[in-house]
């Protein structure tokens, strides 16, 4: 009988059976006085994966999801699917807190990125809870849960909301879905229609040398420009961060070679992801773009995000390796802030340290700030590193941080950030000067 | 000097300063008349007179491009004459990705005895383009069938410009049975023709789909398992032009490489085609091989 209830993709319990479930376990619950917990859990980006990728794709996730699911709420609650994309969970003998806490769990699970080959899916769900009052109709019950997560859905997802407690509704979340949309279509609009460029700001050594330039991407489309605060984000969760990272590599070591070739030989620092280093092409994938740029290895410096540095895998570090043994430099970005582990820093085979400029903004007056900067040089000077700090404006700062014996400079100060003919007759102007 | 549409803006001089290192850049920059085709793409009314003047000043572009759209898998009932009819019949997004795989011959150096190469190549794509409208439902266009078979192999010619013992390592790579080839080339070099063709792909902004199908087109596990990527559109133009691989190998006898044990079973799984239509399909392609020589 309930074989023939039960989703084939997932092996939940089907609608039909969800729905029969729920009137059973009502009238359970009613008669012995216990409580009936109901989680209506919506997956969102899945309808785009179909579109992207097929029914074969979706299945995929929604299997992967189920699995977690599953294991997450540890036989605790039936699991149903009720559709495409959304699951309930029927959880007996369960109050308000314990499934608000369940909930919280498994949006945690859910939203460990999925892999795929070379590109990571970073899915996300709007849950809803309602618990069962007394005498309450079980469908009006499994109503409320909808309505519910209907309510977390539109407050932006990736969140829990519990019947009762929904907010007015408002509609800030569903712009903000758009928005990301618009500019998943507008990033790949631009990754086919040349809609990406580099700008370059030179590092300036405090001996007058440029230690390097750092390439930083702009990306247009439909004539507009878009922000890298804006897209960066979208570009991690859709994966295509990945393609975007590979275009920029290509792009700037094409660079380092004309600069070279122009007389002008300075190396170029690239942005890397996390998704590009735990990708395991990723050696080749650098390999391929030194070589289409006919470039030395020590012009390209890769730029890693502290936040790279949260959990380094296996991969991750093999990765690292191979680009120190082809010749290219690791450069730690926006170092002392976030995630940063000295444990880690003594396991990464980095050449550069790149000083956060929030130690910057507050020289020259803070003298704790400029201890720790001091100390941050000390340590990255003992590592072998050269020290970089970022975002200095002012001349009072920069004083401070040849004091602190910060190797180079990056910031205003100096130049911002300029397309490639601006960055060639900022060098030409230098060198006549 | 005022400059006309017709002629480039003088260089300045720090696009000179650059010109002479451009020679030197391992694989060759977007050509310039792409450029022009988007920038004409992107505006409400293109212009293709003056696109038309402007591929026409290249008289064996536009005989080659008028070639291509003169192509039976097109099959526009009147042949085309002009360049403007091509670019009218093909639309700019094709005419563009077509130009892109005549220029893409030109680019790489005679010395390097290509011709033969360019040859395999432009066979293996025309047969994709007939056999996207024969098998696979037509879930793919003839046109992209077509330009991904020119593109495919596009990192072979570059590693032969890089490494003059290139030509040894392809020669095992085409004879082996068991590993991928691409897991070939990286026993001697730190990278594959298949990741190479994939950035050039790319720093020409070609289709993201295309890009991704030249990366993965030895790749087996890649056809054999549904995946979020690369997308369907990806994997039926390796598979396609795997199959036209394999119909013009054993047309002509000659079989070059060893990927259609490696692939094929899936290829054909992907095409909805069974291994007893093959035969049928072979018969079919014979006519359109020999008539296109």
């Amino acid at each position: 009988m309930r074989a023939n209830g039960i989703d084939p993709t997932t092996g939940f319990l089907d609608r039909g059976s969800c729905l029969e479930l729920v009137g059973r376990l009502a009238a359970g619950t009613n008669a012995s006085g216990q409580r009936l917990a109901a989680l209506w859990i919506d997956l969102s980006r899945l309808k785009q994966v179909n579109e992207s990728f097929g029914h074969l794709g979706g299945d995929l996730v929604i299997t992967q999801i189920a699995q977690r699911l599953r294991e997450k709420s540890a036989g605790r609650g039936e699991w149903c699917r009720m559709g495409g994309d959304e699951f309930v969970c029927l959880i007996p003998n369960c109050d308000a807190d314990h499934a608000r806490q369940l909930a919280q769990d498994l949006l945690q699970t859910i939203e460990a990125p999925l892999r795929f080959g070379e590109l990571f899916l970073h899915p996300s769900a709007s849950i809803g809870i309602a618990i069962l009052e007394a005498n309450e109709d079980p469908f009006a019950f499994l109503e409320r849960a909808d309505r519910a997560m209907s309510t977390a859905k539109r407050q932006g997802g990736g969140r829990a909301v519990a019947s009762g407690e929904e907010p007015m509704p408002g509609r800030l979340g569903i712009l903000l879905a758009r928005e990301e949309l618009a500019i998943e279509n507008k990033l790949h609009l631009a990754l086919e229609n040349g809609g990406l460029s580099l700008h370059y700001q030179p590092i300036v050594g405090f001996d007058g040398r440029i230690e390097a330039v750092e390439a930083l991407m702009r990306c247009t489309a439909d004539g507009e420009l878009i922000s890298p605060v804006k897209f960066i984000p979208v570009a991690e969760k859709t994966g295509l961060i990945i393609r975007l990272g590979e275009w920029s590599l290509l792009a700037g070591a094409r660079y380092a070679s004309e600069l070279d070739s122009a007389g002008y030989r300075t190396k170029v620092a690239v942005n890397i992801s996390r998704a590009q280093l735990a990708s395991p092409a990723f050696p080749q994938a650098l390999h391929a773009a030194l070589l289409c740029a006919n470039v030395s290895p020590e012009l390209i410096e890769l730029e890693l995000t502290e936040s790279l540095f949260m959990d380094i895998s296996e991969t991750v570090q093999t990765n690292l390796h191979a680009a120190r043994a082809a010749g290219v430099g690791l450069a730690i970005d926006d170092f002392g802030t976030g995630y940063s582990c000295l444990a880690n820093l003594k396991d990464i085979p980095a050449t550069k340290l790149k000083l956060d400029r929030a130690f910057v903004v507050v020289l020259p007056h803070d003298r704790r700030a400029f201890a720790v900067v001091k100390a941050m040089t000390q340590l990255g000077r003992e590592l072998g590193m050269t020290v970089v700090a970022e975002g200095v404006e002012e001349q009072a700062q920069l004083d401070a941080l040849r004091e602190a014996g910060v190797d180079a400079i990056q910031g205003y100060i100096h130049a911002r950030p300029m397309p490639e003919e601006a960055l060639l007759n900022w060098f030409q102007q230098r060198s006549s000067s | 000097m005022t400059s006309t549409a017709e002629t480039p803006p003088p260089l300045s001089p720090v696009a000179t300063l650059l010109e002479s290192s451009l020679k030197d850049i391992g694989i060759p920059p977007r050509p310039t008349i792409l450029d022009r085709i988007s920038r004409e793409m992107a505006k409400e009314d293109p212009d293709y007179k003056r696109l038309g003047n402007v591929i026409g000043a290249d008289v064996s572009l536009s005989a080659s491009l008028i070639k291509t759209a003169n192509s039976p898998f097109f099959g526009f009932r009147n042949r085309v004459r002009t360049i403007h009819e091509a670019l009218m019949m093909l639309g700019l997004d094709v005419a563009s990705q077509a130009i892109a795989g005549i220029i893409l011959r030109k680019v790489f150096p005679n010395s390097l005895h290509l011709e033969r190469f360019w040859d395999a190549s432009a066979r293996v794509a025309r047969l994709s383009g007939w056999l996207a409208q024969h098998v696979g439902n037509n879930r793919l266009r003839p046109d992209d069938a077509y330009t991904f078979g020119l593109f495919r192999d596009c990192g072979i010619p570059v590693l032969l410009k890089r490494f003059p013992g290139y030509e040894k390592i392809l020669a095992q790579a085409n004879a082996e049975e068991q590993r991928s080839f691409t897991a070939v080339e990286e026993t001697q070099l730190p990278t594959n023709h298949a990741m190479v063709g994939c950035l050039l792909a790319q720093s020409w902004w070609l289709p993201e789909e295309v890009c991704l199908a030249i990366r993965h087109h030895h790749d087996a596990a890649i056809l054999e398992t549904p995946a979020i990527s690369p997308p369907p559109a990806s994997r039926y133009r390796i598979a396609v032009t795997q199959f036209a691989e394999h119909l013009v190998q054993r047309h002509s006898g000659l079989s070059h490489t060893c990927e259609w044990p490696k692939l094929g079973t899936a290829c054909l799984r992907l095409l909805d085609v069974t291994e007893a239509e093959v035969d049928a399909i072979l018969a079919e392609a014979v006519t359109v091989m020999t008539t296109e020589e």
